[in-house]
């Protein structure tokens, strides 16, 4: 599903983000990747997004080599990617069934279609009552949970998230993790990125670990 | 949620390989008009629920418009004019004094048969004072005078109206015997031409000039959108939008905007109409002609409300080009 093959990335020439990445996942797969802040988590799910190309090295995500991907694919590569952020980024200015249905709105889905699938993922991160409040009047958590809906409400192929729990006390989290799990069992890839390191040792998943930019660790699920 | 594959996707996931943007065939066409009749509405609610603000952006719109458009009348109205003139290029051969009514007509006949000469209307001593006195309203001055001062004259209509032929005949009908002096009024005329060729150029220049203004008008209004969607934006980009899905609901409030602004330049122009119509038609009355303001009419307001539409498009089509390639999503 995702391939890193010698990746590096500099940013303004000196500073080295990432250096000599290499790993694969597996279609189905479900990992973590942590390490402390400034690391270079965020770097590689960019990376993985198509937000910024590596400085060297290939990476292959879904069979696309994303360097060869045209300016004008790139969109419709974005689709197939479920993205789950750590301040969610809902819009305020609209309910949580608009900000839920925005990928299904951006594909042209027809409307019936979409509402029907709207509801299906806001019933599986249980909000499905919630669906004419605004993202203002909800909890944290309810408002990433809706960050989630969004993020899966295409069935993407591949599952990413940036930091999902860290606004989130522990139970919260747990759920959140959870909720990751059950997209993982119906066969999403999903790669978390998180420094949670108790939570994260409690799921047992593949782990990656990065420090400084560099890949210091591939530990398999226990 | 695994137990259907929509189609969509379906088609996406196939697609893996040919690596082509999908411009999806049936379903995805009306997905396309699905989206440009929500953003239709969508921008439009947009303006409405700022009223003042947009209609303000409007109205500088059609101001820039109306001076283009008003000069443009002013000058059509004066072409029209012109094109009367044109017609009424006439020489007027005047008689010596001494010469009476029969000589006249035959006078009148010999100037008639001339090269050159379309038409020859002899205007008799005795008519020339009775029109002269309609004209001046001076009939107590007049009937004071023992005998008529006027002589009889022809008015001749030449063939050609071109200045130089003109300037020729009027040298040939001054060398027959009995005609005193030949009249014509070309150098006014030469200077008319010339004043409405000026208005012209001078109407083009500022049309461009403010076409110009429009632009940049919805150009810095679409750009605050732009700047105050830019969380929407962003998210929307790292969702999978095509630039096409992101610029369109921008594109819409432009064309809204300059179709606003025509609609009120139009608005503004008939009650300008209205407003000096009265006067015109008084000052007119008082030369003894008639002469209405022109208005647009129907052609020509469409044209206008295109053209402005149009601008208001592209306005907001360069201020959202330039602005999206500045936001990146974090």
């Amino acid at each position: 599903m995702i391939a890193f093959e010698h990746v590096g990335k500099r940013y303004g020439g000196r500073f080295e983000a990432l250096a000599d990445i290499n790993f694969r996942v597996e279609r189905g797969e479900m990992l973590f990747l942590t390490g402390h802040s400034g690391a270079g988590k965020s770097s590689l799910l960019r990376l993985i997004m198509r937000l910024e190309r590596p400085s060297r090295g290939r990476v292959l995500v879904a069979g696309h080599d994303l360097d060869q991907l045209h300016i004008s694919q790139v969109p419709y590569y974005r689709r197939q990617i479920g993205v789950v952020f750590q301040d969610h980024q809902l819009l305020f200015d609209r309910d949580i069934f608009a900000n839920v249905a925005l990928p299904l709105t951006i594909q042209g889905v027809e409307p019936g279609d979409a509402a029907r699938r709207v509801r299906a993922a806001l019933d599986k991160v249980g909000l499905l009552h919630r669906e004419r409040a605004l993202p203002i009047e909800l909890s944290t958590g309810e408002q990433q949970r809706v960050g989630i809906a969004r993020a899966v409400v295409n069935k993407p192929a591949l599952l990413l998230a940036d930091e999902p729990t860290g606004n989130l006390d522990p139970q919260l989290s747990a759920d959140i993790m959870r909720l990751f799990e059950d997209f993982n069992r119906i066969g999403t890839t999903v790669l978390v990125a998180s420094h949670d390191l108790a939570l994260i040792a409690r799921l047992r998943h593949r782990v990656l670990k990065l420090r400084d930019g560099r890949l210091i660790g591939d530990e398999e699920a226990a | 949620m695994s137990e259907r594959r929509p189609s969509a996707e379906r088609r996406v996931e196939g697609r893996r390989g040919a690596q082509k943007p999908q411009r999806r065939a049936g379903g995805g066409g009306r997905a396309w008009m699905r989206h440009h009749r929500a953003m239709m509405g969508d921008s439009a609610l947009r303006l409405i629920r700022r009223p003042i603000s947009t209609l303000l952006t409007m109205l500088a719109i059609a101001i820039a418009l109306i001076l283009p458009a008003g000069l443009w009348l002013v000058l059509d109205s004066a072409r029209l004019l012109d094109a009367e003139l044109d017609e009424s290029a006439t020489l007027t051969v005047y008689f010596q004094a001494d010469i009476d009514e029969s000589e006249a007509m035959d006078l009148a006949a010999e100037v008639g048969g001339q090269p050159g000469v379309a038409g020859a209307r002899l205007v008799t001593a005795a008519e020339g004072l009775a029109a002269f006195q309609q004209t001046l309203g001076v009939d107590d001055a007049l009937s004071q005078l023992d005998a008529n001062p006027l002589p009889a004259s022809v008015v001749v209509t030449p063939d050609d109206t071109a200045p130089a032929a003109v300037q020729s005949l009027s040298q040939r009908l001054q060398t027959i015997e009995g005609v005193d002096e030949v009249r014509l009024d070309l150098a006014w005329l030469d200077r008319l031409q010339q004043l409405a060729d000026l208005g012209q150029r001078v109407a083009l220049a500022l049309a461009l000039l403010f076409g110009l203004g429009v632009l940049l008008v919805v150009g810095n209004t679409i750009r605050l959108a732009v700047e105050s969607r830019r969380q929407e934006i962003e998210v929307v980009t790292l969702i999978g939008a095509t630039h096409a899905f992101v610029r369109r609901p921008f594109l819409y409030s432009g064309a809204w905007y300059g179709l606003g602004g025509g609609v009120l330049a139009l608005v503004i122009l008939m009650l300008g109409g209205n407003w000096l119509a009265s006067p015109v038609a008084a000052l007119a009355e008082s030369y003894g002609a008639h002469f209405a303001l022109p208005s647009l009419g129907g052609r020509n307001s469409v044209f206008l409300l295109l053209f402005s539409t149009l601008l208001g498009w592209l306005g907001a089509w360069l201020a959202v080009g330039r602005h999206l390639s500045d936001i990146k999503p974090r």
